[in-house]
């Protein structure tokens, strides 16, 4: 982690998402955050979470995953021992200018989230030929 | 010992110290200090019975079910298996952040009730999240005793 990160974690980043958590018991999802020199991937572990549970928003620098877990329970069911207590999932992350967040590609399969973020076109590693004479 | 110290030496040490780390502080502190997800063991497991059966939910995203293996033996249910980290992620020309996920084998025990009938097992692997279904031995259903 140095200066130069593209995404930087933030837990508490936009007010409005740091009174939504309070409101609310949410469960902090486990990231992997890769960059290359086309952008940056980020894989959230979100078991439980069908499509239509699942939101990604972004707003100004922020990008936000909002989830909720889906699991089935039977009439009657009384919980012995939770490792899981809140069925919801929050992070936001804050993003750098360098990454293009209109051409985001989100996939959700077997309850990991895979985002990816494309550098923008003017933030792109290129070569400079050197001309000799 | 050898091949632990020289055969994957790296990467590997430290995640096993990862692991050391999370179980410890899971020993010593009985309750988790924050929610943060990648807390404890992985998978994490919620348990709850009905009259009828006992409920596992075992929350395991991003599995290859042809690689779970989950079974009863002796009253113990186990559940193994191994979770690799994506392919893109090993590519070259590229920096991680963050890697907070669990990578590597995992192995889960839960001791059953005595009444838990191994015969009947259903198990369903949906959206990351396993649910296992074990059905109780029909004695020990609750009845009521009707009054003559």
């Amino acid at each position: 982690m140095t200066n130069e990160t593209e995404v930087v974690r933030r837990e508490a980043a936009a007010p409005a998402q740091r009174e939504a958590a309070a409101r609310r018991a949410a469960i902090v999802p486990a990231v992997d955050i890769v960059e290359d020199r086309n952008g940056v991937t980020v894989w959230a572990d979100l078991p439980g979470v069908p499509k239509e549970k699942l939101e990604v928003k972004v707003q100004d620098v922020y990008l936000s995953i909002e989830a909720e877990a889906v699991v089935p329970t039977p009439a009657g069911l009384s919980v012995t021992h939770a490792e899981v207590r809140a069925p919801r999932y929050a992070r936001s992350f804050s993003i750098s200018s360098d990454l293009d967040t209109s051409k985001i590609d989100a996939s959700l399969q077997d309850g990991v989230l895979a985002l990816r973020i494309p550098r923008r076109e003017a933030a792109l590693p290129r070569r400079i030929e050197v001309k000799a004479g | 010992m050898s091949d632990f110290f020289f055969g994957n030496f790296g990467t590997d040490l430290f995640r096993e110290f990862d692991r050391l780390q999370h179980h410890m502080s899971a020993l010593a502190s009985g309750l988790p200090t924050s929610l943060r997800a990648n807390q404890g063991q992985f998978p994490a497991i919620n348990i709850g019975s009905t009259d009828d059966s006992i409920e596992i939910v075992v929350f395991a995203p991003g599995l290859d079910t042809s690689k779970l293996d989950v079974s009863i033996d002796k009253g113990l249910l186990t559940i193994a298996g191994e979770r690799k980290r994506p392919e893109d992620a090993n590519r070259d020309e590229s920096r991680s952040y963050a890697r907070e996920r669990f990578v590597g084998s995992f192995r889960r025990v839960v001791e059953l009730p005595s009444n838990a009938n191994p015969d009947d097992v259903q198990a369903t692997y949906r959206d990351g999240c396993l649910s296992i279904r074990i059905g109780k031995h029909e004695s020990s259903k609750p009845r009521s005793i009707t009054i003559q």
